[in-house]
């Protein structure tokens, strides 16, 4: 920090990316209203803390470990060598990007004179995790215990999403190296993996009380404050505009980082140091948003909550390759995401009898995975690294975007990486008794207590005379 | 369809082209879809919202009925 250019370069990428974490927070706010919304009045506050109580538990579990494990983890293990040591075990040795340095014990993991990135980068993967666990948190709603989501939230936000990053969204990933995998903004590695996190969960954890007749026929349980649930989505949405610019990395000079002798090029790039801009990702975010908002007034037939469902499903679709595509596939893909989304969320139902109270497993899980296969297609041969292209399942070079590698990319984040954990740990749970509430304390309702103490002091303040 | 096979190639030529979306030069196709997709958007959602209202319309419902429908939440 002697030089001021480099100074401002510094200074400008820390803020930055602070910037980014503060309207993130409004993806939270958005969450609890939406939730709250969602839930029926003698739940709600319950509703409330559960999903509260992921903030304080990821974080902590993402200063202890979390962080690390996204450093750790791009080679598998012993899937593809890292182009920094060469090695394929995990990356904690003294290479320019490891683990070691974001162990919770390392000097860089607090305030550090040399280190202007560590903690604002840290937070805004952070943020990622806390995503990842409110996806989550919506499905379940009325009938998990607080406990159980807590260990849940810290599984997906700490762990299972952190290996996927590892995997498919570190510039050093296997996954791009070996199947070409492409999600700039997350299709896969937040949204997909959530979804199939939450079905997973869904699958064990059992449908609310009265959700479905004795036949099997499904009953709408709807939201108590549609109102509540689309403001809520709308705050979801404008903290979106801080996770995609999160996504980025502001400026960066590509010339020496690819090893291009003389040249010089500053420009934003993607989370795999691949060119884009911010004004490209910011036409594609809008017109998929609008794509989504589209298809989901026609589908639902004007229903305020999958409309505005369907924006997000709508922006989640395209988000995979929304750093390269023009805004009009871009719209389109989002549409069609959103007609898939919403179809699966009402087959499943019927089919499997999964109770997914806010349709979080469609919304995040089916429009992911859709939006990474779609991306296989429409960016095939776009290379997913700048730092070499070669042959799928190579591995010391970095493969070429195509169909077969997305698709497979999109089983692994939906079913390898959340599905099947999400149902392990679950059934785990379940095994303990620490699953699901008691079913009088559901019919009753989880606030019964708060809202009986309620009235006691209500009664007790109007017989007051002084 | 790829615009960008390499970016090493790409951003080292002499003149680095700008555009990198896929399909550069089918600009005019995308905006003719787009066209349609948003004309054709208002053609369906109206007749939607005409058979809403039409059939709202019909049941001829008094100006306070609306209350019996509240939900206890």
């Amino acid at each position: 920090m002697t030089d001021e250019l480099g100074a401002l370069t510094t200074i400008f990428t820390e803020f930055y990316y602070w910037i980014t974490v503060v309207l993130m927070f409004l993806i939270h706010v958005g969450f609890c209203m939406y939730e709250v919304g969602a839930s029926r009045y003698k739940h709600h506050q319950h509703t409330l803390m559960k999903n509260t109580i992921l903030i304080p538990l990821v974080t902590v579990t993402w200063f202890l470990f979390g962080w690390w494990i996204y450093w750790a983890f791009p080679t598998g293990p012993g899937l593809a060598p890292s182009i920094m040591n060469g090695s394929d075990a995990l990356i904690t040795d003294d290479s320019a990007f490891s683990a070691k340095y974001y162990l919770a014990t390392s000097q860089l993991m607090a305030v550090n004179l040399g280190d202007h990135i560590s903690g604002v980068f840290w937070a805004a993967f952070l943020l990622f995790s806390w995503t990842a666990a409110s996806i989550v948190s919506g499905a379940v709603i009325e009938r998990i215990t607080t406990f159980a989501f807590g260990i849940l939230a810290i599984a997906i936000g700490s762990v299972f999403w952190t290996i996927d990053a590892a995997w498919g969204w570190h510039f050093d990933g296997w996954m791009l190296k070996l199947l070409g995998y492409h999600d700039a903004y997350a299709s896969g590695v937040i949204h997909a993996i959530a979804g199939g996190f939450a079905l997973g969960i869904l699958a064990v954890l059992g449908p609310r009380i009265g959700k479905f007749t004795s036949s099997g026929e499904p009953r709408n349980i709807g939201p108590r404050n549609p109102w509540l649930v689309v403001i809520g989505l709308f705050l979801i949405y404008t903290g979106f505009w801080g996770f995609y610019a999160a996504c980025n990395i502001p400026i960066f000079n590509l010339g020496p980082e690819y090893g291009m002798e003389g040249v010089t090029y500053f420009t934003a790039t993607n989370i795999y140091v691949t060119p884009t801009t911010l004004s490209g990702i910011t036409f594609n975010f809008l017109m998929s948003l609008s794509g989504g908002l589209l298809a989901g007034y026609v589908i639902s037939k004007g229903d305020p909550f999958w409309t505005y469902s369907s924006g997000l499903a709508g922006i989640i679709c395209a988000s995979a390759g929304n750093d390269l595509y023009h805004p009009i596939q871009s719209m389109i893909i989002g549409m069609i995401g959103v007609v898939i989304a919403y179809k699966m969320h009402y087959w499943v139902e019927r089919k499997f009898k999964i109770d997914d109270a806010v349709g979080a497993v469609a919304v995040h899980g089916y429009a992911g995975f859709v939006g990474l296969v779609i991306c296989g297609f429409v960016l095939n041969g776009y290379p997913s690294s700048g730092y070499s292209v070669g042959a799928m399942w190579d591995g010391a070079t970095y493969a070429s975007i195509n169909p077969l590698g997305m698709f497979i990319g999109a089983i692994i984040m939906f079913f390898v990486l959340g599905m099947i954990p999400g149902y392990i740990i679950a059934k785990i749970l379940h095994g303990m008794g620490k699953l699901r509430i008691p079913r009088e304390a559901e019919i009753a309702g989880l606030d019964y207590e708060i809202m009986e103490a309620a009235k006691d002091d209500e009664k007790s303040v109007a017989s007051a005379t002084r | 369809m790829a615009t960008v096979t390499n970016w090493i190639d790409h951003l080292s030529a002499s003149e680095v082209q700008g555009a990198i979306y896929p399909g550069v030069g089918s600009e005019g196709i995308l905006v003719i879809l787009g066209f349609i997709i948003w004309i054709g958007w208002h053609v369906i959602t109206a007749k939607q919202e005409s058979e809403k209202l039409a059939k709202l319309a019909r049941q001829r419902r008094g100006p306070n009925d609306w209350k019996s429908n509240i939900t206890d939440g």
